[in-house]
């Protein structure tokens, strides 16, 4: 897959990107896991402010902000 | 009949309390905010007394990330209910899912109920049930929480499934290589566990699950087995197994959505469209403080107004008038009385009798006697011959002051003077004229007397309804209760407990608001908004909603941190929100701006003492996370955004009753204990006065006690004791002290004790003689005004430990005495520091007096500016690491 990989907070509003991977502690990652940002789960940008972002993921609007959007790395 | 226990499960807002309160008829709150339930909650089926419904807090999966994962793991799979109610925001299938194929794995039989399929439909989406339950292998049930329906049917099903014991298998969700290795695992466990528990401990191992593990007490050689059974799969997939776990769960679940769920073409839903509006880069905050002006308008500066007025003066006052007709009558014809100044007529003339040598001792009893009484016929005589004594000399009294409502002289625009100096003579601006009366001749104070006699009196009115403490006093009269007893119900008790009740009406109308803004989901969206700017301080946005809360009282506002997950962040937040100005600290404010502005009416007043208590939140915020107990970014801002939607009336109530129930509480037992052992502080002391015995007593009804008996209380033994404390802070009398130990009971207790031990009776913090005394305690010998030492003890009451109810629930909400006694320590030393930097830079920079306390003062200051500006204390800084790492890959 060659598809150009970016952290979710840099993604633009209103696109539609993949998760590609998690990173951060155990905890942390697990917790995002829970919240729906597996690997390959479709993510949608609804809203994004610096870096703050608010997405649609498995069905639930979720607002991340800067640094937990950064944990995340989606291909778009 | 034998007991059954079932427990709610589901996700935040998954409308589980609803189902709760619907079910047991208790009165849970219910918010559009995720995480409104911390504690379990438990009671009584309506129907059937023998069923009990556990609500559990909002989870999104059985593994401890947060707290409320925690209680809910631990009695699901410790305490093992009959049976387990699972209920699934349809709306949000997906993610519900997730925990729903946890639940299965606990070896509970778990009935699954879609809540929420109305709202469904109307997007245009069909579930069919029938092939989920297949699926998950439960039974599915179609419900609406809110709308009560199906309810009956859930919970039969979950009774018939607990008497049954219908434990499900859990759903086959993983892919062939996990479930392989999960039944492997399972032949390891299978001795170390109940039966029903084999699946959920073999997940858990598999995950490395350390808490779980550790319950089974395997043999290190069984750990060794399950180790590499797990390592092969994690080789296999090259990732670690959590996320195998995770990822094959979703990966079920969307196969589950793809054959359960035809969903119809989606549309950009109403809350999206708001979101836009809403969390907008640039709109988003002028948005925010657009509505928050609004909400304070109407609760601080008109409708709460009104009402605090009526709790203060009417119900805890003189009376009120039920009929608003009979209210505004009473408003006119006291408008025309005031207009007469009879009063004032009066004391002129009383005044320039008694200067022209005759005695009005007799009179002035008389006239007081008639205003009770106007058919006494001794006082009548009295007055008659008076008037034809002071006629017959000629006396006029001329350039009568007058006065308004409050006592204050007026100018001759009808202003206030708000200048008065220790005589008590106003003190005049440049231009400003005195209003007076030109002359009143013996005739006119007959009138005056007269007029008195018919003053508008409340009572007279139909619609009348007798005070709180007049109705008391009349109980306490009646049953011939001792002048101490009714000193004590009256002036201890009931005005104790009364001065804190009285701010129910505008904490009323602020938390009908705020909670408004909770229910329909714009909260959520504003801890996201000012986590951009929060996040700058070290705190994190969801730390803004209890401060928000916190400015109608602290006790909800400690309260609702309990929602911040991140340790750190909950316990600095719990800390620090009550520095913002609560209702009872206003009447602090209108105290001290009658002194520097003569007035509090400007707009911008209370605005500035939130900035300044949001100031000091900063200002603390930033050298607290420089230690290492805070080090650390705050936790990384996740949260859910409901979709908006119109409380219904009953939980939008639920919930304000929910925050304004926590402070009667908190009034009906702290602050009554308080009351009353204050009251006995400032009442009983030894009697040391010129003349005195030095015994100890009850000291208004002791022999020779002097009119400002309170200066020999215990109150002032304490306050003199504690007064060096205040010293730096250029207050060091007794009554400071004394008035800040009674404001920890409920902070406008600051304006009413000064009121008590200055002896000015009912004054307000709005009456210039109020003002002047206030005034009078910063003044030296020489007349100068300390306005330094003045702001510096308001900013220490302001800062310092709450009131006893707010600190109650510290204690409560840290869980831990040394975390207890750090907050309340940290407080009162913050506020302090903060007290005597003001206090000396004023007196150096307007008076130039420096001493060892200036010292000292720089240096706080100095290191308060170096705890902020030092870089972080060594930790991770990972977030950081993550974006340079990636903006240097992507170079």
């Amino acid at each position: 897959m060659a598809s150009p990989q970016l952290p979710l907070a840099m993604a633009g509003a209103d696109e539609v990107v993949r998760v590609a991977r998690v990173r951060g502690d155990a905890g942390l990652r697990q917790h995002l896991a829970e919240l729906g940002f597996v690997e390959g789960s479709e993510v949608k940008v609804v809203s994004r402010a610096a870096g703050d972002v608010i997405v649609l993921v498995k069905g639930a609007r979720l607002a991340l902000n800067r640094s937990m959007a950064s944990h995340i790395t989606v291909s778009i | 009949m034998a007991e059954t226990t079932i427990g709610l499960a589901g996700n935040p807002n998954c409308g589980k309390t609803t189902l709760f309160n619907e079910l047991t008829g208790s009165n849970g709150y219910v918010g559009n905010w995720p995480g409104v339930t911390v504690e379990k909650k438990q009671a009584a089926w309506r129907a059937d007394k023998s069923v009990t419904f556990v609500d559990l807090p909002g989870i999104y999966s059985l593994s401890p990330y947060t707290p409320e994962e925690v209680v809910s793991r631990d009695y699901i799979v410790g305490e093992r209910p009959d049976a387990v109610i699972n209920l699934v925001d349809v709306t949000n299938l997906e993610r519900n899912l997730y925990l729903t194929t946890q639940l299965l794995e606990a070896g509970r039989p778990v009935v699954i109920g879609l809540n929420m399929c109305d709202l469904l439909k109307e997007r245009g989406d069909v579930i069919d049930a029938t092939s989920l339950s297949q699926r998950l292998g439960a039974p599915v049930v179609e419900v609406s929480a809110l709308r009560a329906t199906n309810l009956d049917a859930l919970v039969s099903k979950a009774v018939a499934a607990g008497k049954a014991g219908e434990i499900p298998a859990g759903a086959r969700c993983f892919s062939p290589e996990v479930e392989e290795a999960l039944g492997k695992i399972a032949t390891i466990v299978s001795g170390s566990c109940d039966a029903n528990l084999v699946r959920w401990y073999s997940v858990k191992v598999f995950e490395r699950d350390s808490e779980a593990v550790k319950q089974l007490h395997l043999s290190s050689d069984q750990l060794n087995q399950a180790e590499k059974i797990v390592k092969a799969v994690e080789k296999a997939r090259d990732d670690d197994a959590e996320s195998i776990i995770t990822s094959d769960r979703y990966d079920w679940i969307a196969e589950t959505m793809g054959a359960c769920v035809k969903k119809a073409p989606k549309r950009l839903s109403m809350s999206e469209r708001i979101d836009k509006v809403v969390t907008n880069r640039v709109l988003g905050l002028p948005i925010f403080v657009a509505v928050m002006f609004v909400v304070y308008y109407l609760a601080v500066s008109t409708v709460g107004t009104w009402g605090t007025d009526w709790a203060n003066d009417g119900v805890f006052g003189d009376g009120w008038l039920w009929n608003p007709a009979d209210q505004a009558a009473y408003e006119t014809a006291t408008e025309e009385y005031d207009a007469g100044y009879y009063g004032d007529k009066i004391d002129g003339f009383l005044a320039a009798a008694d200067a022209a040598g005759l005695d009005t001792a007799d009179v002035s009893d008389a006239v007081a006697a008639l205003a009770e009484d106007p058919e006494d016929a001794d006082a009548q005589a009295v007055v008659t011959d008076f008037v034809a004594e002071a006629g017959a000399a000629g006396i006029v009294a001329t350039d009568v002051p007058m006065h308004d409502g409050d006592g204050n002289f007026l100018d001759a625009n009808e202003e206030v003077v708000t200048r008065i100096d220790a005589e008590g003579e106003p003190v005049l601006a440049d231009g400003q004229e005195l209003a007076v009366i030109d002359a009143v001749t013996a005739a006119d104070f007959a009138d005056a007397v007269a007029a008195q006699e018919s003053a508008p009196a409340l009572e007279d009115y139909g619609s009348f309804v007798p005070s709180v403490p007049s109705v008391i006093e009349g109980w306490l009269a009646a049953a011939g209760a001792s002048e101490f007893v009714t000193a004590l119900v009256l002036d201890g008790i009931v005005a104790g407990v009364g001065a804190v009740l009285g701010f129910i009406p505008q904490m009323l109308v602020l938390f009908v608001l705020l909670c408004f803004l909770e229910d329909c989901g714009y909260m959520s969206r504003v801890a996201f908004v000012m986590d951009r700017v929060f996040r700058r301080f070290g705190l994190s946005g969801k730390s803004f909603i209890p401060m928000l809360i916190s400015s109608g009282c602290g006790v909800p506002g400690v309260m609702a941190t309990k929602t911040i997950e991140n340790e750190k962040d909950r316990r600095m937040t719990a800390m620090l929100t009550t520095m913002i100005p609560c209702g009872a600290k206003t009447p602090i404010i209108a105290l001290v701006m009658g002194v520097l502005i003569g007035g509090s009416d400007a707009w911008w007043v209370a605005p500035m003492f939130y900035f300044l208590g949001l100031a000091a939140i900063i200002v603390s915020a930033l050298m607290l996370k420089k230690t290492r107990m805070f080090a650390g970014d705050p936790a990384p801002f996740v949260m859910e955004l409901p979709n908006y939607h119109l409380p219904t009336l009953k939980s939008w109530w639920l919930h304000v009753w929910e925050r304004i129930s926590a402070y009667l509480k908190k009034a009906t037992t702290i602050i009554f204990a308080a009351s009353v052992v204050v009251w006995f502080l400032l009442e009983f002391g030894f009697a040391n006065w010129e003349g005195g015995n030095g015994a100890f007593g009850f000291l208004s009804l002791m022999d020779g006690a002097p009119e400002y008996y309170t200066d020999y209380s215990l109150l002032a033994i304490v306050g003199n004791a504690v007064a060096w404390i205040f010293a730096p802070l250029g207050a060091d009398t007794w009554q400071a002290a004394a008035a800040s130990i009674n404001a920890l009971i409920a902070k406008e207790n600051l304006v009413s004790t000064f009121a008590v031990i200055y002896g000015i009776g009912d004054a307000t913090e709005n009456s210039v003689t109020m003002w002047s005394g206030f005034a009078g305690m910063f003044t030296d010998a020489s007349g100068i005004l300390h306005v330094g030492a003045m702001c510096a003890f308001v900013a220490f009451n302001m800062l310092d430990a709450p009131c006893f109810a707010a600190i109650g629930t510290i204690r409560r909400q840290m869980d831990s005495p040394k975390w207890f006694w750090f907050a309340i320590g940290y407080q009162c030393v913050f506020a302090w520091a903060v007290g005597l930097i003001i206090n000396q830079l004023w007196e150096l920079f307007a008076l130039g007096n420096f001493g060892v306390w200036t010292v000292v003062a720089f240096v706080l200051l100095a290191g308060m500016i170096f705890q902020i500006a030092r870089p972080m204390p060594k930790t991770e800084r990972e977030d950081e690491k993550i974006l340079s790492d990636l903006s240097e890959s992507a170079a």
